[in-house]
């Protein structure tokens, strides 16, 4: 017997304790990002979120710009939409945000306001970055209490990416701006009764399952003549607006007309969307991401209107993303330099296209039109034809809550989907958590 | 304290009867000690700035409404109140580390302990096994495993597809709310080596003379687990149950990674330290998140406590032999 090897009462105790005070440090630790330069010359940190696409085009135009200045070099970074918000919180949180950075409409005003991005209006003023060519209006997307925050990279509005082959083939014709959700559920129901198969061998559906996307949701509101928000505390619709759209979503799933609910559940971009993985026949996006689609799954993929209530359309312009300077940018001059490249410079333009759907400088976007071709053409003549169908205003900036809320109603849908609530239910607990949300 | 009491401390007493005044001792004490803080002084500084400061910050904003941007301002037990009583999600995530945390747990150690048996009497190879089994244990905290985990039991994943090949359809487990908590669970189950060493360890302190005595008795090899090894290794199964059950309730990288960060499907996955961050992070509560920190080290300390209380009905300390 060796008992002083045995570990005593009071070792097992002290390691015990150790163990527990990691419980408190280990979960709130923010952690903050190293900026700067380096000895050579100015480094600049630019992010930004975006499919392939999106990123090999960025990534050209940056390297341009490294070119036509040297001694500045850029360092980019990217990533999936919902990851790159929490990622941006983290960094505004430890003051590490970067140089340039790319914004969410939702994110403009808390930004601003919390002083985690840099006013432009001196630089404007300076000429450092030209906004002549630019629509006023749509530049004030990017204000904050009366001053300019962040500059807005392109003018976006939803659509539907479908395959026109195989709408063809089911015989619905091809969608125009005035088809209603009915004729998407008919549709649908077409597709799913020609018995194609996936790759892995499941049915083949209509269409992916926008129950759980808040932007659809809204299309769809917006059709019937409501809104998501009242106001910047309350919200625009109720608990019978919303049971009666995700009891709608509930029926065709449940149908096999849309996508399966796992299906749903991972997709998180253009390459893992049930169309992106053969799955589908369409899927609701933007107008930015649509390239995209094409370049991944063939020239049969094109873009439709969303559908409309009786001919009332949902759609509506916004700025499809905006960029800003970090507020602890140690050189926001070459920032402000990289971002009026990336706006005004004609070359940029050409190489960032219709990546970003519609440049706001009128004079690029003309040029850029011009030698549009397939996809960015589509998109661009889309536009055109919204616009000429006529849209609604578009809403007021939502209210910082609504970042929560958008995750609340991917996640409600997906108890509907689950069966672990009926639509009603959900609705009703969305409701709770939205308007906790938008009280604090 | 005086000096009067002479029944315990017989260095008390001598102290007394130096000769010497106590000032100058004092002194000469203190002389003596100042090279020792000023060695441990960046440890010091360290526990201070890194810890210390931090957990006094974190405690202030559990009474805050901070979102990170505006400086926060101060409401009270406001987020206590909400998460307790008006947040169904709060209790969701409480029950879901819960189950995870008593799944997880005695598979694990039991895992571990089954290993380390096996491993105990090897003679060629040792060394190799042991690596081998303690190897998931490094590697399996980082995000890269987690997602090659994600990628095993999403749909068209391994596992899945062994499962359908063998006539169970699961589908994906990724996708699927009643199986994805259980895809966390084997991640973490996987890396039991640190438990696994700790028990090999202590299995090596067991004196074979009590296996040879038992067997000279006719004890079998199940009598021999239950009379010697088990009531010999309770203080390595306490230590490790300890420990596991600590970690748990603050499991957070695997459900991350492997439900892209939103606790899905359905808040399958919604794990207390995930949606301590979702707060945090995503829907910009520091506050509340700082709050649910603090409730989360209470849970874990109250819970210790009790297995502490539990284990002197079961633990037995060698250097308690004889009393």
């Amino acid at each position: 017997m060796t008992p002083a090897l045995h570990p005593s009462r009071r070792a097992v105790l002290a390691t015990a304790a150790a163990g527990l005070s990691t419980a408190l440090t280990a979960t709130l630790s923010g952690c903050s990002a190293a900026s700067g330069s380096t000895s050579g010359g100015v480094t600049l940190t630019f992010s930004w979120w975006g499919n392939d696409d999106r990123a090999a085009r960025t990534e050209k135009a940056v390297r341009l710009f490294e070119k036509e200045h040297p001694g500045v070099s850029v360092r980019t970074s990217n990533g999936e939409f919902g990851a790159y918000l929490q990622k941006l919180a983290t960094q505004a949180a430890g003051g590490g945000i970067p140089d340039v950075v790319q914004l969410d409409y939702r994110q403009v005003s808390q930004y601003a306001g919390g002083e985690a991005i840099l006013p432009l209006d001196d630089i404007i003023k300076a000429g450092t970055i030209r906004t002549s060519e630019m629509d006023k209006g749509l530049l004030r997307t990017g204000t904050y209490k009366g001053g300019q925050y962040a500059l807005l990279m392109g003018r976006g509005i939803t659509g539907y990416a479908y395959d026109s082959a195989v709408y063809k083939k089911a015989g619905v014709p091809t969608p125009g701006p005035s088809w209603t959700w009915q004729d998407w559920a008919e549709a649908n129901k077409r597709i799913a009764a020609l018995g194609l198969k996936s790759p892995d061998g499941r049915p083949y559906t209509g269409s992916n399952d926008g129950g759980g996307n808040e932007d659809v949701f809204e299309t769809w509101l917006r059709g019937r003549g409501g809104k998501l928000y009242a106001h910047q505390t309350e919200l625009g619709f109720t608990e019978a607006d919303l049971t009666a759209f995700w009891a709608f979503c509930d029926g065709l799933r449940k149908d096999g007309a849309i996508a399966e609910a796992r299906d749903t559940v991972q997709a998180k971009s253009t390459e893992t969307s049930p169309i992106g993985r053969g799955l589908a026949a369409a899927d609701f996006t933007w107008d930015a991401p649509f390239p995209g689609y094409t370049g991944l799954l063939g020239k049969d993929i094109h873009f439709a209107p969303v559908p409309t209530t009786g001919g009332h359309q949902g759609a509506y312009f916004k700025p499809s993303m905006l960029l800003g300077i970090g507020a602890n940018s140690e050189h926001p001059e070459e920032a402000a330099q990289l971002i009026d490249f990336l706006l005004n410079d004609p070359r940029a333009g050409d190489i960032l296209g219709f990546s970003r759907s519609t440049p706001p400088n009128r004079k690029i976007a003309a040029r850029v039109a011009k030698t549009l071709q397939g996809p960015e053409r589509e998109i661009y003549d889309y536009a055109q034809t919204m616009e000429k169908y006529g849209l609604d205003d578009p809403p007021t900036a939502p209210p910082p809550g609504d970042l929560a809320i958008q995750t609340a109603f991917k996640r409600g849908y997906q108890r509907v989907m689950y069966g672990m609530a009926t639509p009603r239910q959900a609705a009703r607990e969305l409701i709770d958590e939205a308007n906790r949300e938008l009280r604090s | 304290m005086s000096t009067v009491s002479t029944t315990r401390a017989p260095a008390r007493v001598e102290r007394t009867t130096d000769p010497r005044p106590r000032r100058s001792k004092r002194r000469q004490v203190r002389e003596r000690q100042w090279p020792a803080y000023v060695f441990l002084s960046p440890w010091m500084i360290g526990a201070v700035v890194l810890t210390l400061v931090p957990m006094a910050v974190s405690l202030y904003l559990s009474f805050t409404d901070y979102n990170l941007f505006d400086p926060p301002h101060w409401v009270g037990l406001r987020n206590y109140q909400e998460m307790l009583f008006e947040d169904p999600r709060y209790w969701r995530s409480v029950g879901t580390t819960l189950l995870y945390v008593v799944v997880a747990v005695p598979l694990k150690l039991g895992l571990a302990l089954g290993v380390a048996m096996l491993l105990k009497n090897l003679g060629r190879g040792r060394g190799f096994y042991r690596s081998a089994f303690y190897a998931p244990s490094l590697l399996g905290a980082s995000m890269s495993i987690a997602l090659v985990w994600k990628a095993l039991f999403n749909d068209g994943g391994t596992v899945p597809d062994v499962l359908d090949a063998v006539g169970i359809h699961t589908g994906g487990w990724v996708g699927n709310p009643d199986l994805a908590v259980y895809g966390v669970v084997l991640l973490t189950v996987w890396q039991f080596g640190a438990p696994m060493v700790i028990f090999l360890a202590g299995l090596q302190q067991i004196s074979p003379d009590l296996y040879e005595a038992a067997a000279l008795d006719g004890a079998g090899r199940w009598r021999q687990f239950v009379s010697i090894t088990v009531p010999m290794l309770s203080p390595v199964v306490f230590f490790n149950l300890v420990l596991e059950v600590i970690n748990s309730f603050q499991v957070f990288t695997p459900a991350f990674a492997i439900s892209g960060g939103d606790g899905g499907p359905a808040d399958s996955t919604m794990f207390y330290t995930l949606y301590l961050y979702e707060r945090g992070f995503t829907a910009s509560h520091m506050g509340y998140a700082a709050a649910m920190a603090w409730l989360l080290l209470i849970a874990i300390g109250v819970i210790t406590l009790i297995l502490f209380r539990t284990s002197r009905s079961w633990v037995f300390y060698a250097d308690e032999e004889g009393r």
